[in-house]
């Protein structure tokens, strides 16, 4: 993998006026907490009081259940894959905000549906039992709009934590898009029997509105934006290349990949029409700047999926979704640059390592790996440092099998300055903690700590 | 319009009140003969077939469309003045009249009067200073019970639709056809009879729905009694009701 | 994100959510509005002023205190889009112990298909009327019930 033109380009803008991009996060939390806050009004103008045990008990279930709507509508939102979100927010971040609101959706709608039978059976003074068959059997649409609740649930305890390593990925994968069955199936009684709903034009329209466009968005962003990627840039398998043992380099050449507007540090999700391999769609950070005509990413083999890699024949068609991700040169705020990875973490950081804007002496990429032969790609990395006038360390493993661990002090001793840098940040999880207590510790603000995760 | 008014008037007996009852009596006259779907010659029916358009109507005409139309807006379109193809208010007119005719003998002084207009009443005042009026719900399905019992003063209006009797004479107006999941019977609590006749009307072409729906609008209260003889009340309908009969 | 604590977070977010939902409840009235009136205890006594007039008489005078009547009263006729009505009605000390049809329309089966089953019905609502003190009976489309509200009338002449 050449570095020519990245690096002319490089150098050309080495000392660029400096202004992180911002975040859209806090705009878009805003937005998400905006429209609770106006789900809520739509209750609090529609209800003029509550009365009795039942009267809470009803009124509770029925907030509840505008949340859960609401919610529901946003985890879909969250999972399209918009741009704005995989890349201005970060798609691990937005992955954790999903699953933080999956587990809310689900509480409210425990909440919802316990709530507001309670409060039927007593305002009825029939019992629990009944009333729930009355309403499940008797009330328009709410056949479906239970097996979306069964469903939801269902899916909610698959993806708690417990359960979801006990599943096979594929397995966990495909009933999570179940997901958008249930919420297609719970949208029916909302508007049939949601009492905020009845006879409320605005709220209607503003409810067909949010469920639309988070359908618009999954459609958009999920089906026709791949298909369009793909037909348009025909990626296919190039070679594979034994990097170090157990790591495989894929090129992939595709046409007009310019177009794609991949940026180094971020991952696409690949799925290589091969085999079973077909079945899944994994994400892989770039580990080279994208070229015109080709791409290159860098996988471990850590489970059977991985390893199957470096089996590919060249020609294989690949499909791709992306690019994805947030941890981008846009994301730095100062001159001076710590890039430190972890084992097969160095896939986006050596992108970065190669294409970041800077002067000789303004870069560090800090490797650390469990045996010297594990560190992939450092003889690339050796060379860019010498091209570029950056500086690359390794940090391996004692003979006695001790991790080298990440000190403030450590940090310190190797860059005086630490203080005033970036730091980019890419590994399992135990580095990721310990090298960010480290920078904390060292006098690095969070703000300008970058990170992705991948356990999702 | 075949039905019997029936009025409780409390008062001490002024002569404006009495020539206020027989003023209300001849109102009811007066909208029978204009409002009667059953007149080939009334206003309405002349209407309906084109003979005469609305300038040339009485103004309580266009006043009933004009409640016609403002409840179809507020009921979302499950009250239709249209029916069958023609034009049929009767879901509103009689509550219409009937409170008409309660408030012209309320304001000529009365403390307390009860129009009860086949079953859909008006109430205004009270019967006795510091007791409510009681109004009885009755049970569709088991002849001479209530269903339960309603209580009231001031302003009250009690407007029941349903299925008894004469078979199912309110259509769903999205479909055409009657209800598929209708209750036996709908009742409806609101401050003016015009309103809580339009409602129940709607309520009852809804179905099950209804329940949610009245319990959404601001100022009105429902209660049903189900094809199978159970019963639902809107959330606050309770503090209404004072006995519960079933 | 990699310095905070998910759990922590979850039980925030939850009561946060809780506390949302029961001020929100909380702040608002408990009590019933509109058309919840006046009233709420029950009267221990029928109300006793009363006049009534069906609108095919003339309206009687209002406000004269009832008489405990026994004997029988009968309505007047009422006519229908199905035919004349009349009952008649037995009282004890002013309470209704039995209803008659003296008339019910006859010119077609439906009609005396629903009289049939109306009167009747109306003759034990009328009693249960009386029995539970109550003014008046809100039932569905009394169109057919027209022809009982003679019934009602002859309440009306026995004075309630």
């Amino acid at each position: 993998m050449t570095t020519t033109y990245d690096g002319r380009a490089v150098r050309r803008h080495a000392a660029p006026p400096l202004r992180a991009r911002r975040s859209p996060a806090p705009l878009i939390l805003a937005l998400v907490h905006l429209g609770a806050a106006g789900v809520l009004a739509l209750w609090w103008t529609g209800t003029s009081s509550v009365v009795g045990t039942d009267g809470w008990l009803v009124g509770a279930g029925r907030i509840a259940g505008l949340l859960t709507g609401y919610t529901c509508a946003v985890l879909v939102a969250l999972m399209a894959r918009v741009p704005a979100l995989e890349r201005g927010v970060g798609s691990d971040r937005v992955a954790r905000w999903h699953a933080m609101a999956g587990r809310w959706t689900v509480s409210l709608l425990a909440v919802h549906a316990g709530c507001v039978l309670l409060g039927y059976a007593m305002q009825d003074h029939s019992s629990l039992v009944h009333e729930t068959l009355n309403v499940v059997l008797h009330y328009p649409d709410m056949l479906k709009g239970t097996l979306g609740a069964v469903i939801l649930v269902a899916v909610g305890l698959l993806s708690a934590r417990a359960v979801r390593r006990r599943v096979a990925y594929e397995t966990w994968y495909y009933l999570h898009l179940l997901t958008y069955v249930a919420v297609f199936l719970a949208f029916f009684h909302q508007l049939s029997l949601g009492a905020q709903f009845a006879g409320n034009a605005v709220a209607q329209a503003a409810w067909y509105l949010l469920y639309g466009g988070a359908a618009g968005l999954v459609l958009w962003y999920r089906v026709l934006a791949p298909v369009r990627l793909n037909a348009r840039h025909r990626l296919r398998v190039e070679s594979v290349v034994r990097e170090a043992p157990d790591v495989h380099s894929v090129l992939i050449r595709g046409e007009r990949l310019a177009e794609l507007g991949a940026e180094p540090g971020q991952f696409l999700r690949w799925r290589f029409l091969s085999g079973a391999l077909r079945w899944t769609a994994t994400p892989y950070s770039l580990s080279a700047a994208p070229r015109h005509d080709r791409l290159r990413i860098t996988v471990k083999a850590a489970g059977g999926h991985s390893a199957a890699l470096a089996g590919l024949r060249p020609g294989t068609r690949v499909w791709a979704e992306g690019p994805y991700g947030a941890l981008t040169a846009g994301r730095r705020s100062r001159r001076k640059v710590l890039l430190v990875a972890g084992g097969v973490g160095i896939t986006p950081l050596r992108a970065l390592f190669e294409t970041l804007p800077a002067g000789p002496g303004d870069l560090t990429l800090l490797y650390r790996a469990r045996t010297p032969e594990d560190l992939a790609l450092w003889g690339e990395l050796q060379e860019i440092a010498s091209v570029r006038g950056a500086r690359v360390y390794s940090a391996v493993n004692g003979p006695d099998g001790r991790r080298a661990d990440i000190s403030a002090a450590a940090l310190r001793t190797v860059l005086p300055d630490i203080a005033e840098h970036d730091a980019y940040l890419c590994g399992p999880p135990g580095l990721m903690e310990q090298a960010h207590a480290a920078l904390r510790e060292a006098g690095v603000p969070g703000r300008r700590i970058h990170h992705e995760s991948f356990e999702l | 319009m075949g039905t019997v008014f029936s009025f409780d008037i409390a008062c001490d007996g002024g002569p404006r009140v009495r020539s206020a009852i027989e003023a209300a009596v001849a109102s009811l006259h007066t909208a029978d003969a204009v409002f009667s779907t059953y007149r080939p010659d009334s206003q309405l029916s002349r209407l309906a077939r084109g003979e005469v358009d609305l300038a040339r109507c009485d103004a309580d005409v266009a006043e009933v469309l004009r409640l016609c139309e403002r409840a179809r807006e507020r009921t979302d379109g499950w009250f239709s003045a249209g029916y069958a193809g023609g034009l049929d208010p009767t879901g509103l007119v009689k509550g219409w009249a009937v409170e008409r005719a309660a408030r012209m003998i309320s304001e000529a002084g009365a403390r307390g009067v009860c129009v009860n207009g086949g079953g859909d009443i008006q109430l205004l005042g009270e019967p006795e200073p510091g007791q409510p009026w009681r109004v009885g719900i009755a049970h569709p399905l088991r002849p001479g019970e209530l269903a339960t019992v309603v209580e009231g003063a001031d302003e009250l209006a009690v407007a029941t639709s349903g299925t008894a009797e004469r078979g199912c004479h309110v259509l769903d107006p999205r479909s055409g056809r009657p209800p598929v999941d209708a209750a036996a019977s709908v009742t409806v609590l609101a401050r003016s009879l015009a309103d809580a006749d339009a409602w129940a009307t709607a309520a009852f072409a809804m179905g099950t729905r209804a329940r949610h729906w009245l319990d959404a609008q601001a100022g009105v209260e429902g209660f049903a009694v189900t094809a199978d003889g159970g019963t639902w009340r809107t959330t606050r309908f309770d503090r209404v009701s004072a006995v519960r009969c079933s | 994100m990699l310095t905070r604590n998910p759990l922590r977070r979850t039980v925030l977010g939850a009561a946060a959510t809780v506390s949302g939902i029961v001020l929100l409840l909380a702040l608002k009235p408990h009590s019933a509005p509109a058309p919840a009136l006046a009233h709420a205890t029950a009267p221990t006594s029928p109300p006793t002023s009363s006049a009534g007039a069906p609108s095919t008489g003339a309206p009687s005078k209002g406000g004269t205190a009832p008489a405990k009547r026994t004997g029988t009263v009968t309505g007047s006729t009422v006519q229908t889009d199905y035919g004349p009505v009349q009952v008649q009605a037995t009282f004890a000390n002013g309470r209704i112990t039995g209803v008659t049809a003296l008339q019910t329309p006859s010119d077609n089966p439906r009609d005396q298909e629903i009289a049939s089953y109306a009167v009747p019905q109306l003759t034990r609502e009328a009693i249960a009327a009386q029995s539970a003190h109550i003014d008046a009976v809100s039932g569905a489309s009394y169109t057919s019930a027209g022809y009982i509200q003679s019934l009602q009338s002859a309440l009306d002449r026995a004075g309630g």
